[in-house]
């Protein structure tokens, strides 16, 4: 059941099996950056201020003094990987870490299909499983992958750039369902089904504005569980106006408040707003006291967080306009 | 009344002193379990918060000892600790023992319900340390109807063993 359908709050109980990692939780919930954080760096002027602004900010460790941010996205990416692997580690269940580790596999395992070694760091695959596919051999990824191309007989080496990415989309996107479908949590469920449905309107849209025909396409991605037969009606639909209609619930309000902006704009705008309503639904945890929701949640609000500073101080770095950063921010947890 | 029934009334009321010190006891060793977890994982991250930590922590205990209080009174006032042979009828001895059963039940769910009060304090403690006031309140709050359930259990078991109603058994 999808929770846009009427906002429900799904009945959240307490694991006291949960209280270490949670304890730990609410101790760093505390240290989550308000969103003047974001709008005072967005303001400031020199690098060495943002710099002085970060201090005691989870990320702080991260940054040395005197050497330059060349790639601030990769410090942020490794604070958060280094966070979500260590509460992985302390919690009586590894699938609310593993739904935000199993990301970077997949961008290794597109970075592979091109034949580029791995860049982001491992999270449930290991090295030299992703090393394998620079080889063609796909028997050791995970079922959602493997189960697609014994079944459907796909060679996806064979597929171009584009085609190979949809198809690892596809298989992230069941990955991610069949993760969820492990833990007992209505409200994880729930989040999950929104993200991934708002991740395959956003993929289908990216292809029909490469001008690619999404019914070919929509075999290499799909089954994606509940929302398959919506995403073969959208692939039977090319003018996006129509999909708001066809998704419906808040991802499908979401989309029509999209094609509202300037065309450039739509696709990210849609993004943004998809992962802030899905934030919004997963603070409902902060009603829990301890659970695998409250770490779903925190992992949600710290990913969040760390898109906010890499888009801010990135954005700095590179002298873009305030009126552009500000209204990019996620919602913020905290 | 005879002798059988009389051993059946004693064997009764110290079942319920068994049961009311039994139940609170393992009630607090959850209870404290609970708000453990969560003080152990705020640690992890804030030590310095230990002192705050350990009075939450502590709290879901004390139903353990009013069950211990429970089951002394209910052993002095029927003779078994520093007594005589007391007669004690099946009426009496089956009040003592759900006295004592109430008052273990009464105890456990209130110290498990604590720890979970507590938990959910220290997590609002790891967030804003300067409401540690505030959060001790609530499993206070629920302390409440242990010390509740603690008083009517001392009530029950003075009021039921009055000289005038337990008499010595000739020896």
């Amino acid at each position: 059941m999808r929770l846009s359908a009427g906002y429900m709050i799904p009945f959240i109980k307490n694991r006291p099996d949960w209280g270490f990692v949670c304890g730990r939780i609410s101790a760093l919930e505390g240290r989550l950056l308000p969103r003047e954080f974001f709008t005072l760096i967005i303001e400031m002027h020199h690098t060495e201020d943002v710099y002085q602004h970060l201090q005691g900010t989870l990320i702080e460790d991260y940054l040395d003094p005197g050497v330059p941010w060349d790639d601030f996205s990769a410090i942020a990416d490794e604070c958060f990987y280094d966070l979500a692997t260590s509460i992985r580690a302390e919690c009586p269940s590894p699938v609310p870490a593993d739904l935000f580790l199993i990301r970077n596999d997949y961008l290794n395992i597109k970075s592979a299909l091109s034949g580029i070694d791995s860049r982001f760091l491992p999270g449930m695959i290991r090295e030299q499983i992703i090393g394998a596919v620079l080889d063609g051999d796909y028997a050791d990824l995970p079922s959602p992958f493997r189960d697609r191309i014994t079944g459907a007989g796909i060679d996806v080496g064979e597929l171009d750039e584009s085609m190979s990415d949809m198809f690892v989309d596809g298989a992230y996107l069941r990955h991610l369902l069949m993760l969820a479908d492990e833990i007992d949590s209505p409200l994880i469920r729930s989040c999950v089904q929104e993200r991934v449905l708002g991740h395959a309107v956003s993929s289908l849209w990216r292809v029909l504005r490469q001008g690619r025909d999404l019914k070919q396409v929509v075999d290499l991605f799909l089954p994606v569980g509940e929302e398959s037969p919506l995403i073969m009606d959208l692939a039977g639909a090319p003018d996006p106006a129509t999909w708001p209609e066809l998704v419906g619930g808040e991802i499908g309000d979401q989309l029509a408040r999209a094609l509202q902006m300037p065309y450039d704009d739509q696709i990210s705008t849609f993004e943004l707003k998809v992962t802030n309503f899905v934030l919004h639904l997963s603070a409902f945890a902060r009603l829990e006291t301890s659970g695998p929701e409250r770490v779903f949640a925190f992992l949600m609000a710290l990913e969040a967080e760390m898109q906010n500073l890499k888009l801010v101080v990135t954005g700095k770095i590179n002298r873009i306009s305030e009126d552009i950063l500000g209204p990019r921010l996620r919602y913020i947890y905290g | 009344m005879t002798p059988e029934w009389i051993e059946i009334g004693r064997g009764l009321c110290y079942a319920g002193a068994g049961l009311a010190f039994g139940l609170a006891g393992a009630g607090s060793a959850c209870g404290i379990a609970i708000a453990s977890h969560a003080g152990a994982g705020v640690m992890r991250e804030k030590p310095e918060l230990f002192g705050r930590m350990l009075i939450m922590i502590a709290l879901p205990g004390t139903q353990g000892f009013y069950g211990f209080i429970a089951a002394i009174l209910i052993m002095t006032q029927t003779g078994l600790i520093g007594g005589g042979n007391l007669k004690i009828s099946l009426g009496t001895g089956l009040a003592l023992f759900f006295i004592g059963l109430g008052d273990g039940i009464a105890q456990l769910v209130s110290a498990i319900k604590q720890g979970e009060a507590s938990a959910a304090g220290i997590a609002l403690i790891a967030r804003r340390p300067e409401s540690a006031g505030r959060a001790i309140l609530f499993p206070a709050f629920v302390e409440t109807y242990a010390v509740v359930a603690l008083l009517a259990t001392i009530l029950f078991i003075i009021f039921l063993t009055q000289p005038s109603v337990l008499q010595l058994l000739p020896q």
